[in-house]
């Protein structure tokens, strides 16, 4: 094979050239092989996003162009595959934006005026932004460009005002500047590492093209990793603070809150090694900050970019700047002002990609708590140093335990302050030590011993010479790593096959399956759900998941024009249907009935000779996202009276009386209702998570200091000892215990009460969307409702083969569309036909209302 | 004399931060910050013994890995500034 590429050494200032950025064509055959693979991983897992798919798509394809190019001609290319990303990603005009306001930016950079005047105007336009994002002035700007404007130039204009300031020798490249603000990946990330902008100039094509390029595609393939396990730990191993009821569960609780960080360390290997493509060899983001064995090492080791960032703007300018008092006096007032301003950069980090102010005290106490520690740990090691290596090699016996120590002590109080740092409150983070008291068994050990065994395998080889040029690197090892690569790609991209997992079982393809889609986890969709209807979404940390989908939500996601759909009415359902309503959505209009109901008019008494039944459950009975008519409920009826199933009955009326965001106790106040219109059958839409949503409704209820009308409930919260100034965490924890009781009193009451009038109850199970998230629950229900004296109508399924985001309204929003609609309608029709004589009346029975 | 500051930085590199490591892996181009050897209270310790040893003055823009990741562009910051 010859040689393919030719090129001649960079231009750039920094006199280290040496490679020829000249890759063989094996070679260039190899790494696009390994980027196919790489796409297929991509597309098999769904990391990320489609967006992220189709830019990564992009990359390879740019990168099969940009290693044959000249040498001279490939940053030009790379920046404008970087500005097609932007435009590909967002859409033209809003792309186009943000490469204008990108380049009135960088031109402030570039006045020809004195540094202090282009300090000041760009202090003054940043003063606009801030006043444009916070909505105190109108502007033009669409909410989605920020977070990613936010993303390119909250930091790196920093970075790069200071290096124009100091570097007066390296000559400024438009085409360089223009990369670094858009580099190509930049666009599907709101989340992005603070990148260095004399690392990013000075080790441009500074070694062996096809080393650097199989590195890149080794650190992106380890970012894949990093997000598999992520999603193993956001799927399968979190918990709410109210599900930490023992010292198990509280250990599990600490690790996997902490583990979510990986998330963070994927996505930033998957973007270095992506640049790595077009020849930016830049450091390492993370450096196995699991084994991190003092807090000093910690910060060290993870989000690198950010320590950088902070030391050389911060750290030492202040510590020169206060030398006079002492280098040690002015290290430790140095390092409290670093941790002090990355409390604050968060915050400011949080306004430019949210729009709002973060401030939780939370957030105040970790990183003052985390600079204290850092300090003390940064004077001991001023005093003592530390250990360090050129070299990978192998502990000694007492090295490793005393490492192993360090490390296993150092994790766990990172996990505690962790915890600490994501709690929703102080109030909820103290009220999970009361697992403290729960029950001690083998399985407390679990998490201890698999943590002891990640730290010792990790520690068994000291940790060598970081950042390593590529062609440095032993031959042998180089070759291993290949290896490594290589069968890490062909056996991820094979067990991602169905056909491949479905051989290792049940269980196992389980799992495996449930790690190649990427969705929220059921504790955020539970969050997300909450939302829906208020606005009490613990969205607050940058790796969260459920933010960047609520980011999403347009502001007036489903606002009804001109006033509230419901209102307050007081009692214990506390709110219910606004009648005599008409709005219109983005869906389509919405209008309520003089009795409150989203539906045609009727009247209080059935005609007579009809069936009626009155349907009741939450916001997809009610129609929420569909318009009038469009309802499973309307279909059905006008179904019924088309077909007339039973011959008894002149016609068919089904009341729809959902409203949305009741939970089961609500639907008792409703139910009464309900049956002063003398219906001959209810029909009570459960949906999912039933026995949660009971009890959070009863600890609202508390909480709110609402008297409960049901003595059996009431016994219940006496007995749970509930309180109204409980938190909520620790409220679910005292009402679990009694949640099926809450539901079977609940279920057994509207099968009473319902049979007292002559109505025939019926159960309907409506599974939530996407079915397979929502099923922890759903066999209790199922139980609870058969025993209650319900016939059960199980709609199970009811959305198989079908993809979620098809019936769904949005991906913030997941409750079924007009597609979704009419599927619930169909199902529930044909359910109706099987039972009929229980659920619409015996054939004999004609109706004398 | 040209020697003398690579061999003197070598050394006290090795004795300050790098106890009982084989002289023969420290070279002209390991890299020092980049590379983890130098930390920032590393860092600051050389950019002292810098100062005092040589006579020199070093900005706190100059402590990146731009001018000191490397005993090679160590000693060609110390020369820049003695000249």
């Amino acid at each position: 094979m010859s040689t393919v590429l030719s090129g001649t050494p960079s231009d750039v200032r920094s006199g280290t050239k040496t490679a020829s950025a000249r890759i063989g064509a094996r070679d260039y055959v190899l790494i696009l092989l390994q980027l196919g693979l790489l796409a297929l991983l991509l597309r098999q897992f769904q990391i990320e996003s489609a967006a992220f798919l189709r830019l990564a798509l992009l990359a390879f394809g740019g990168f099969a162009v940009h290693a044959l190019l000249p040498l001279r001609y490939r940053l030009p290319f790379f920046l404008a595959l970087s500005l097609a990303g932007i435009v590909v990603v967002l859409d033209p005009v809003n792309g186009l934006s943000i490469i204008a306001m990108g380049i009135v930016l960088i031109g402030i950079c570039h006045l020809p005026v004195s540094f202090r005047a282009r300090g000041l105007l760009l202090i003054a336009v940043g003063a606009l932004l801030v006043a444009l994002r916070a909505k105190w002035l109108a502007g033009p700007v669409p909410d989605v460009i920020w977070p990613i404007l936010g993303s390119m130039f909250m930091f790196r204009i920093i970075v790069y005002f200071y290096d124009l300031r100091h570097d007066t020798v390296t000559p400024v490249s438009p085409v360089r500047t223009l990369a670094y603000f858009f580099m190509l990946p930049n666009a599907c990330f709101p989340l992005f590492p603070v990148v260095d902008y004399q690392a990013f100039r000075r080790n441009y094509y500074d070694d062996d093209a096809y080393r650097t390029y199989q590195t890149g595609v080794d650190w992106m393939l380890r970012g894949v990793v990093h997000l598999i396990l992520y999603r193993a730990v956001y799927y399968h191993l979190t918990l709410a603070p109210s599900e930490v009821t023992g010292p198990g569960q509280l250990l599990q609780f600490l690790v996997a809150n902490f583990l979510l960080y990986l998330r963070v360390s994927g996505l930033f290997h998957m973007i270095v090694g992506m640049l790595y493509l077009f020849g930016f060899r830049l450091p390492e983001t993370h450096n196995r900050y699991l084994l991190a064995s003092s807090f000093t090492d910690f910060w060290r080791r993870i989000n690198i970019y950010w320590k950088d960032f902070m030391q050389r703007i911060f750290y030492y300018p202040t510590v020169f700047r206060l030398r006079k008092l002492g280098t040690t006096k002015a290290m430790v007032l140095a390092t409290l002002l670093v941790f002090t301003l990355t409390w604050f950069l968060h915050a400011y980090q949080w306004f430019w990609l949210r729009g709002t102010l973060l401030f939780s005290p939370q957030d105040v106490l970790f990183w003052t708590i985390l600079g204290c520690l850092v300090v003390v740990n940064a004077l001991y090691e001023l005093k003592h140093g530390r250990e360090r290596s050129l070299r990978n090699t192998p502990q000694t016996w007492r090295s490793l335990g005393v490492v192993t120590l360090k490390t296993f002590a150092t994790f766990w109080a990172i996990c505690v302050l962790w915890s600490f740092w994501t709690a929703d409150s102080v109030e909820q983070w103290l009220s999970l030590w009361s697992a403290l008291k729960g029950q001690y068994t083998w399985s407390v050990l679990l998490y201890p011993a698999v943590v002891l065994a990640v730290i010792v395998i990790g520690s068994l080889e000291r940790n060598p010479l970081r950042n390593v040029k590529p062609s440095k690197v032993d031959q042998h090892e180089w070759r291993r790593a290949r290896l490594v690569t290589a069968v890490s790609l062909v056996v991820l991209v094979g067990v991602s096959i169905e056909a491949v997992h479905q051989r290792f079982g049940g269980e196992v393809a389980t799992t495996i399956h449930s790690l190649r889609s990427g969705h929220l986890s059921r504790l955020d969709m539970a969050k997300l759900e909450r939302g829906y209807y208020e606005n009490l979404l613990s969205v607050d940390r940058f790796n969260s998941q459920l933010w960047e989908v609520y980011s999403k939500r347009p502001a007036n996601w489903l606002d009804v024009q001109g006033a509230n759909l419901k209102r307050f009415t007081g009692g214990f359902a506390q709110n219910e249907l606004i009648p005599s309503f008409v709005s219109t959505t983005p869906y389509g209009t919405i209008s309520t009935n003089r009795w409150g109901m989203r539906d045609k008019d009727y009247e209080r008494t059935p005609p007579p000779n009809t069936f009626r039944i009155a349907v009741l459950g939450a916001s997809t009975v009610m129609g929420w996202g569909v318009g009038d008519g469009e309802t499973f409920e309307s279909i059905v009826e006008e179904r019924l009276n088309r077909d007339k199933p039973n011959q008894a009955y002149a016609g068919y009326e089904m009341l729809n009386f959902g409203v949305p965001g009741h939970q089961p106790p609500q639907e008792l106040v409703t139910l009464d209702y309900a049956l002063s219109f003398k219906p001959n059958a209810i029909y009570y839409v459960a949906t999912t998570r039933e026995i949660s949503r009971a009890d959070s409704y009863l600890i609202e209820i508390v909480q709110k200091k609402v008297p409960v009308p049901y003595a059996p409930l009431r016994d219940i919260v006496d007995r749970a000892g509930l309180e109204p100034s409980m938190d909520e965490a620790t409220a679910m924890k005292r009402l679990r215990p009694f949640g099926a009781e809450i539901l079977s009193w609940i279920y057994r009451h509207m099968v009473e009460d319902a049979r007292s009038h002559g109505v025939i109850p019926v159960f309907v199970f409506l599974p939530a969307l996407p079915e397979e998230l929502w099923q922890d629950e759903t066999v209790e229900i199922l139980k609870i409702a058969g025993a209650a004296g319900f016939p059960v109508i199980d709609l199970s399924g009811v959305y198989k083969g079908q993809e979620t985001a098809a019936l769904s309204l949005a991906e913030w929003d997941h409750h079924p569309n007009r597609r979704g609609h009419q599927l619930i309608a169909a199902r529930l029709e044909d359910a109706l036909r099987q039972m009929r004589p229980s659920v619409l009346g015996a054939d004999v029975q004609a109706s004398s209302n | 004399m040209v020697d003398d500051i690579e061999a003197t930085v070598k050394d006290v590199i090795l004795k300050e931060f790098l106890p009982g490591e084989d002289p023969s892996e420290l070279t002209d181009t390991t890299p020092l910050i980049t590379g983890g050897v130098l930390d920032s209270i590393a860092t600051l310790k050389l950019v002292m013994f810098i100062e005092e040893r040589y006579g020199v003055t070093l900005q706190a823009h100059e402590v990146d890995p731009e001018h000191l990741d490397t005993i090679a562009q160590i000693a060609q910051l110390i020369r820049s500034k003695k000249t």
